[in-house]
């Protein structure tokens, strides 16, 4: 029991110590961080185009719903997006499009394009 | 990200504490303004589930989910309480008395060290931002569905990932969101913050009185200083809380066990069903507190039995709701693709999941010695002569650890042996519960060796 005792006691003072310290750093890496990299927080280890994604929520209402293309492989992504761009509503219906490296050309002539970067990233409005 | 944030916060946690505390008095009884200080952990906790369990079935039910909901079922908790409390001829509560007996040296010096973790642990979350994987693609989503629309979107939960995983912890998110102003993601963590600051109080709370001081606070301090506990318990997603709740739960039926106080076991069984509402795996853990329960009071299963199937009985009731809706609507995830009895296809899978639940749980990177000495405790109550004690935390230790290799072989996508990266490993999430159990189970047992016995006849 003693010896038991020594070790749980030895190891939580020590790593204490480590956990402290660690606790500090971390502290000190979000304190320094930008708005930006919280707002995306995940959406940095995946490497969104976050111009993109911060022009499709100033463009689309709150109120909007939205379809989303995006290729096939890309759940992620599309996790992301669907969390950043709440309270907006994915919808494949929706006359919103916000196309991440999408084929436009399924979309016709109908697309009124409100914004567009040279990565192949569209935030448009179908009409009729 | 402001200091609205944090107030709203703060004074939303003030109000769970209140209604939590309420409870208490009602289904325990308070012998003074000084034990309620130190029962206030406890007291949060159960604010917390009740809180939890009680939104999540007006979600189901189709209750509109807005601040006045949340006040109102705050407020109908209350009067619950203090109704209960009435009925069962619970006195004023002096300001003195018992339950004060004072911090010792060795809790003082132990409490000063968790404070400094906790200031710590504030102050890294405070401004973190949401990275964790599951925590944006589905656990906030929901959050924000429910804060958003004001109930639960059945269209948008299809489409996310596990849309069956039960909506406690996203409720009680959408509250956060509602006391904030705001569905502010980055303060989020410090509602987290909260959780595990009340489960730490909770167990301290729940044990001074029971364990000597220096057999509860080092084996507390081990467990919080574990290097996955520092890292990620302020992570917005259901683990930790599950956690924290199958752990209360396990304890009080602990010390149901040997002192028979009703109220432990109705407030076990409120933590239980917090489990199954938290996540599927709460399913599991709660089966197997009931069966160590089952198991360690056979030699009083006349009087012991009956109480723990009703206890059981009433977790699942309040569970049932969210089962009914989800089946309802047809959404699927909760079982293994290949059903119950699928498993018996793969026998190849057994024994290298044995392998990968014994390796994370005695992971030294992740936990340090936390579950090899949790063990240990256990040999040495049994050692000490202790017999229900020990008997019951093998087999919660045992059918749990168990269940996990169940997991791994019966969910046949997971691949074998499994080496994921333990941010994104859901065994590593599994084996967490235990850890966190440790920190109520282990004084336990400890002071069951010391004393040389389940210690039944005290009544505290």
């Amino acid at each position: 029991m003693v010896a038991w005792l020594a070790v749980t006691v030895a190891l939580g003072l020590v790593y204490f110590v480590r956990a402290v310290d660690r606790l500090g750093d971390e502290a000190s890496k979000n304190a320094a961080a930008n708005y930006d990299d919280r707002a995306f927080g995940g959406g940095n280890s995946l490497g969104v185009d976050k111009q993109a994604l911060t022009e499709a929520r100033g463009w689309i209402p709150d109120s909007a719903s939205y379809r989303l293309l995006v290729p096939t492989d890309a759940a992620d992504l599309r996790n992301f997006v669907r969390y950043f761009l709440m309270p907006r509503r994915p919808d494949p219906d929706a006359s919103w499009v916000l196309c991440y490296g999408c084929d436009l050309a399924g979309l016709g002539s109908r697309l009124e394009v409100v914004w567009k970067n040279d990565a192949g990233i569209t935030v448009g409005r179908l009409s009729g | 990200m402001t200091v609205r944030a944090l107030l709203g916060l703060a004074i939303g946690n003030a109000v769970v504490l209140t209604t939590g505390a309420c409870l208490l008095w009602g289904v325990r009884g308070l012998r003074s303004w000084v034990e309620l200080a130190r029962l206030a952990g406890l007291a949060y906790m159960i604010g917390v589930v009740a809180l939890g369990v009680a939104l999540s079935i007006e979600l189901v039910l189709g209750v509109p989910f807005g601040t006045p909901t949340i006040a109102l079922t705050c407020l109908g908790l209350i009067v619950a309480g203090l109704v209960l409390g009435r009925r069962l001829g619970r006195g004023r509560v002096p300001l003195r008395g018992g339950g004060s007996d004072g911090l010792g040296l060795v809790a003082a010096a132990y409490g000063a060290l968790v404070v400094v973790y906790a200031e710590a642990l504030f102050r890294a979350g405070r401004l973190a931002a949401l990275s964790n994987y599951d925590g944006w693609a589905f656990w906030i989503p929901k959050a924000q569905a429910i804060y958003f629309r004001g109930g639960l979107d059945e269209r948008f939960f299809r489409d996310l990932p596990n849309p069956t995983y039960p909506p406690l912890v996203p409720s009680l998110e959408a509250a956060a969101f509602h006391a904030m102003g705001s569905p502010d993601v980055v303060t989020l963590h410090v509602q987290f913050w909260f959780f595990l600051t009340g489960f730490v109080a909770a167990v301290a709370g729940l044990l001074a009185p029971r364990v000597h001081t220096a057999l509860l606070w080092p084996v507390l301090l081990l467990v919080l200083v574990a290097p996955r506990v520092v890292a990620r318990a302020l992570e917005p997603q259901a683990d930790f809380l599950l956690d924290y709740l199958f752990a209360l739960a396990a304890l009080l039926v602990a010390l149901w066990l040997v002192e028979r106080q009703t109220w432990t076991l109705c407030t076990a069984s409120l933590f239980l069903a917090g489990a199954m509402l938290t996540k599927r795996e709460g399913q599991l853990l709660a089966a197997c507190v009931v069966l160590g329960a089952l198991a360690a009071s056979w030699g009083t299963r006349r009087a012991a039995w009956p109480r723990i199937v009703l206890a059981g009985g009433c977790a699942l009731a309040l569970a049932l709701p969210w089962r009914i809706w989800f089946t309802a609507r047809n959404l699927s995830g909760e079982l293994p693709t290949s059903g119950f009895l699928g498993l018996f296809r793969h026998l190849d899978r057994p024994w290298p999941a044995v392998e990968s639940v014994v390796r994370i749980l005695v992971d030294f990177e992740l936990w340090l010695l936390v579950l090899p000495l949790a063990t240990i405790a256990v040999l040495l109550a049994f050692a000490g002569g202790a017999r229900v004690l020990p008997t019951y935390a093998a087999l919660v230790y045992g059918l749990s650890a168990a269940g996990f290799v169940w997991v791994l072989w019966s969910f046949t996508e997971l691949e074998l042996p499994f080496v994921q990266d333990e941010g994104v490993n859901p065994i590593v999430r599994l084996c967490n519960s235990l850890v966190m159990l440790s920190a109520g189970l282990v004084p336990l047992l400890l002071d069951a060796a010391w004393r040389g016995g389940d210690g039944t006849e005290r009544q505290r």
